[in-house]
């Protein structure tokens, strides 16, 4: 039983345990058993459990109640982001890291120079592994390099390490074939460096669902793993569904099907439980009009178009004009139907203006938009332009035709009139919603990379084609990953005439 | 994976940098201590119990303090105080286990600095930025400086770990033998729980039955009144507690002697301190810092010259502070510091002042130390100014101390005049090391006298009137038959009489001169043990103590003063005024 012998691994004495865990194995259930036996007998030092996920932290946290003075959970950024401040001169950088990293996108910034920090600097990492004695890896192969260097840096001064990693979950890694390699290079140094090596292989997920589909998932990640094909043309288990069905859509990234070929899928989309995953951002938003805008768009902790408004925002305070182009960008990115031609020149072109042509019907309710940036060409008025044009677009029949997916990024730009600086209120909006962790709906879409470390009763995976799944190391790291997240049923839709290499359907 | 080597750190904690702020009598003091022991001297209130005070309270092992207007300078509390050093830790005193993370700097010989992403430091130094502020409500805040500048609490539980051993010079003071909190015993026994237990003992214990009847009557008595007034009733005597009463307080350490148990506290106080450094010892699984206020305490000679070794063996850190000459010889591989009136610390280097130690401890233990460059110039000295003070220098606190040599004496007046130590010297012209002589001229004024030209003996020698120099030659008792001896080889004749010498000298007084100062044979070719003899020539004549003093009766006897007063009166006035007397026109 591998249970038993990565359970003895962790207790063991050895300095570095790495345990291969695939999703839905028992991690967390073995990690947090350990914890508490660790917690006992560590003595005047903490057990650190370093996630990458504020989420992660809370099922640890939740896992772990009571030893709260013993074990400390954080994520990495947080560990990274505490060191970083603590040196923040040495950095050159202000006393608050976290809001310049937020600010800057500069999270792999402070994690390079932190970890350069450590390496010349063997003492402070050794107060932190005096602090630290045990440390708990939580998805390791989400580390990049420098976070990777830095709990290596703990580790060489004292710290033990107990790392969980499934290096088949490795989806976060840079684009580039040199820096897969680097990270399968990583993984493969890490392998080798370990006292002890263990494999979790019971997939414990599925014991309540369906334990059929989840045997197939744990051999379908060994498959993608050695770099074999699914095998989807003999007896599929119970809970896995195989739809073929073309995508018909002439731009890349959209989504349709023959009205024959659609019914199957939209009729499981009307199950009461349902998470639809797909590759690609812009595929997000094309099946939500597949859908009929039925289901919700799960929008995760990222909100990269905010985060284009709020720089731009602030790069261009006092010019109405130019933040009504960065309206224009924002609303593309949050909503579809808000575009030049209807809306957009038009905006540009009051807010250039002054709002001063007379007119009425609908130039009359864009100028009504642009009148807030003209008023206070700011973030406030960015952000009641937002809500003018949220408010239209739900009440007014010439704005009907704006759909709004990523309802909860706009409703957050709209909160940034709350705040004295655009920066600041990004900052508050990024903590609030990692400390509130808006719950996921029965119902959703959602990309891949935004349904990792989710888990769902009924998962549906489209389109399976070349082009979302290609035959490369991170194609089948992303199709397993979404399989993975399937405990009852898992319908995958897959084009006849153009299949993923990684599926066998003939 | 790359292997880093972990950093040396030195399992002994140590002061690196001391900045006193406003505590007591000291306004401002920045030092660099040494790491092993650190002998403060310097005259009295000074500050150097202040030093040792300040290092006692930062390291304080409770939170028990209290603070008194006295403890800040000059009173004034709305100012605050603050005591700061910037220390190495071993990482085991806990200082990374606090709740919150605390940060190493790194020490760059002078100063904490952020360490930077650039250059290799090996090996690393890290250290850690703490104090204690008082605050104007007369609060202590035990505080953690922190490198990005925020600041944390600095826990009893860590200053407890680096543990202080202290010995107070109050002679009264035997806490370390005492279970009081945080002290030496308490933290060696640590036997936390041992109060409540010995509580519930004590409570158990039935003192209303040891009561005598007519106290058993009047409690009785009591308690009818109390029923009365409708008080609580039912009265009896129990151990109660309270504040300011601390039962662990009460228990000591006791000894036998003569077949009696009695408290420690009841043998004398050398024996009291040296139990109380043993109980410290014992503890020292880790190697606490020491303040030892007046080491010599209750000590004679041999035991301190003991302890100071003891403590020189020990890794700690320590801090002493002594007036004893017997302490300060023994302290030779110890670092000396000079806290100065101004309360500033100098460094007394012991490549510097090494010889000057072991020849003379007292030198560094006076008021003003003269450097006298040899045993003539000690005893001429010494008589000159008892004569200008009217009395016993030694009641001023005034030295004079042999300085080996021209050289030797230049290399301890170098560092003693960098120390902050009141310090003169009385040396010869050699004309060698004129720059190094011009310095410490600059330095100390005209507490250092060097003659324009020559020594002394050619200094007051050529103002005898040649009439006298058959006097001047005659020893104490009148005779002058040994020098009239040498000055006839010098000649090379047989016939000692001086009227024999003065005829065959052509200069007289040059011969005299040449004698005294032990001028060389000018026959290089001359017999080894001729040149040999040469040499000795002035031990017969004043290079002794005794001739040293006979040379400064000379100078009143022989009205030799007048001629040499010009040089002379500008360092006796020196010597007064360094000892708060006025100056004088002339020397009776």
């Amino acid at each position: 039983m591998s249970d038993a012998s990565v359970a003895e691994a962790l207790r063991s004495d050895a300095r570095l345990v790495v345990v291969e865990a695939p999703g839905g194995c028992g991690k967390t259930f073995q990690g947090a058993s350990f914890a508490r036996d660790a917690a006992a007998t560590i003595g005047d030092g903490r057990l650190l459990i370093l996630a990458h996920t504020n989420a992660a932290c809370d099922v640890f946290a939740a896992r772990t109640r009571g030893l709260s003075r013993r074990v400390e959970i954080r994520t990495i950024h947080g560990l990274i982001t505490e060191i970083a401040g603590a040196y923040h001169k040495a950095f050159g950088l202000p006393l608050d890291v976290g809001a310049w990293a937020r600010r800057e996108d500069g999270y792999d910034q402070l994690a390079a120079r932190t970890a350069t920090l450590l390496a010349h600097h063997p003492m402070i990492a050794a107060c932190l592994a005096r602090r630290y004695p045990l440390i708990i890896c939580d998805e390791h192969q989400d580390a990049s390099a420098d976070q990777h260097a830095i709990i290596m840096s703990l580790h060489a001064t004292g710290a033990k390490l107990r790392i969980f990693a499934d290096p088949m979950q490795q989806i976060f890694s840079g684009n580039s074939q040199a820096e897969v390699r680097a990270a399968e290079q990583q993984w493969t140094n890490l392998v080798n460096a370990a006292c002890r090596y263990e494999e979790l292989d019971q997939p414990h997920r599925w014991t309540n669902g369906q334990p059929a589909l989840g045997a197939w998932i744990l051999a379908a990640r060994a498959t993608l793993k050695s770099g074999g094909q699914l095998d989807l043309t003999g007896d599929l288990p119970t809970g896995l569904t195989v739809h073929l069905a073309d995508n018909t859509a002439r731009r890349g990234a959209g989504f349709s099907a023959s009205a024959e070929q659609r019914k199957p899928i939209q009729d499981r989309a009307r199950a009461p439980s349902i998470l639809v995953l797909t590759g690609r951002n812009d595929t997000v938003t094309a099946l939500r009009t597949f859908f009929w805008r039925s289901l919700p768009v799960w929008e995760g902790h990222v909100r990269d178009g905010l985060e284009a408004l709020v720089t731009h925002t602030k790069n261009n305070g006092g010019n109405a004009e130019a933040l009504a182009a960065g309206i224009l960008k924002f609303m593309g990115a949050v909503a579809t139907g808000f575009s030049p031609t209807a809306f957009g020149n038009r905006l540009i072109e009051e807010a250039r203006n002054g709002c001063v042509a007379t007119c009425r019907g609908k130039p009359q309710l864009v100028q009504s938009i642009a009148r807030h940036l003209v008023e206070s060409p700011d973030h406030r008025g960015v952000a009641r332009a937002l809500e003018r044009v949220r408010d239209l677009a739900f009440n007014d029949s010439s704005f009907s035709d704006v759909k709004i997916h990523h309802t909860r990024e706009l409703a957050e730009a709209i909160q940034l009139s709350r705040y004295e600086c655009p920066e600041e209120g990004f900052s508050e909006l990024a903590r609030r919603r990692s400390h509130a962790r808006p719950a996921l709906p029965a119902r959703a879409i959602s990309t891949i990379h935004k349904a990792k470390g989710l888990e769902f009763d009924n998962v549906m995976l489209l389109p399976c084609d070349r082009g979302n799944f290609g035959d490369t190391r991170k194609a089948r790291a992303k199709l397993y990953v979404a399989l993975s997240r399937a405990t009852h049923s898992l319908m995958l839709v897959v084009s006849p005439s153009n299949p993923s290499p990684l599926l066998k359907i003939s | 994976m790359p292997e880093q080597t972990p950093p040396t750190t030195d399992n002994i904690p140590c002061i690196r940098r001391l900045t006193i702020q406003r505590f007591r009598g000291i306004k401002k003091l920045t030092w660099w201590p040494s790491a092993g022991v650190n002998v403060l001297l310097g005259g009295g209130d000074v500050g150097k119990t202040t030093i040792l005070e300040a290092i006692a309270l930062l390291l304080n092992p409770t939170n028990a303090s209290t603070l008194s207007d006295s403890d800040y300078w000059q009173r004034e509390y709305e100012e605050g105080f603050m005591i700061g050093a910037v220390m190495s830790l071993p990482l085991s005193c806990g200082i990374a286990q606090q709740r919150k993370t605390v940060w190493p700097w790194e020490w760059d010989g002078k100063l904490p600095k952020v360490p930077d992403l650039e250059g290799e430091t090996e090996p690393e130094n890290p250290v850690f930025c703490v104090r204690v502020c008082g605050t104007p409500d007369f609060e202590l805040s035990y505080e953690i400086c922190q490198p990005d500048e925020s600041i944390d609490h600095f826990p009893v539980s860590v200053r407890r770990n680096i543990g202080i051993v202290r010995l107070s010079g109050d002679d009264r003071n035997d806490r370390d033998l005492r279970l009081i909190q945080g002290s030496a015993l308490e933290r060696l026994l640590s036997d936390k729980t041992l109060r409540s237990r010995l509580g519930r003992k004590l409570a158990e214990s039935d003192v209303e039955g040891e009561l005598k009847d007519e106290a058993k009557t009047a409690l009785v008595e009591l308690d009818g009144r109390f029923s009365k007034r409708a008080l609580p009733a039912q009265l009896g005597l129990g151990l109660v507690g309270g504040p300011g009463f601390s039962l662990n307080a009460l228990i000591g350490l006791t000894a036998e002697k003569n077949g009696t148990s009695l408290p420690l506290a009841s043998w004398g106080a050398g024996t009291r301190r040296l139990a109380a450094l043993e109980v410290a010892a014992a503890h020292q699984a880790e190697h606490p810092i020491m303040v030892v206020d007046e080491i010599e305490r209750g000590l004679e000679s041999y035991r301190q010259r003991v302890l100071m070794e003891e403590l020189i063996a020990n890794p700690s850190q320590v801090f002493v502070t002594t007036h004893s000459a017997p302490a300060v010889s023994a302290a030779d591989a110890a670092s000396l510091w000079y806290v100065d009136a101004g309360g500033s610390v100098g460094s007394l280097p012991a490549d510097k002042i090494g010889a000057q130690q072991r020849r003379d401890p007292e030198t560094f233990l006076s008021r003003v130390a003269i450097i006298a460059e040899g045993k003539t110039e000690v005893g001429f000295v010494r008589k000159l100014i008892n004569r200008a003070l009217g009395e016993d220098m030694r009641r001023h606190g005034i030295w004079v101390s042999d300085g080996g040599s021209n050289t030797e004496a230049l290399t301890v007046l170098q560092s003693l005049s960098e120390s902050g130590l009141k310090v003169g010297a009385f040396v010869d012209r050699e004309e060698t090391n004129n720059a190094g002589w011009t310095a410490v001229k600059e330095k100390l004024g005209d507490l250092l006298m060097r003659w324009q030209a020559g020594c002394l003996e050619s200094n007051l020698i050529q103002h005898v009137p040649v009439d006298r120099l058959e006097d001047f030659i005659c020893d104490l008792e009148g005779d002058s038959g040994e020098r009239r001896r040498i000055l006839a080889d010098r000649l090379g004749i047989e016939d000692k009489s001086f009227a024999a010498i003065k005829d065959s000298a052509s200069n007289l007084r040059q011969l005299i001169i040449e004698a005294a100062t032990s001028a060389s044979h000018p026959d290089l070719a001359a017999p080894a043990e001729t040149k040999k003899a040469w040499k000795k020539h002035g031990q017969r004549y004043f290079k002794t103590l005794a001739g040293g003093e006979e040379l400064a009766d000379k100078l009143f006897d022989f009205d030799l003063w007048p001629h040499v007063a010009g040089e002379l009166l500008p360092f006796v006035n020196a010597v007064r005024n360094a000892v708060g007397l006025p100056s004088i026109t002339t020397v009776q």
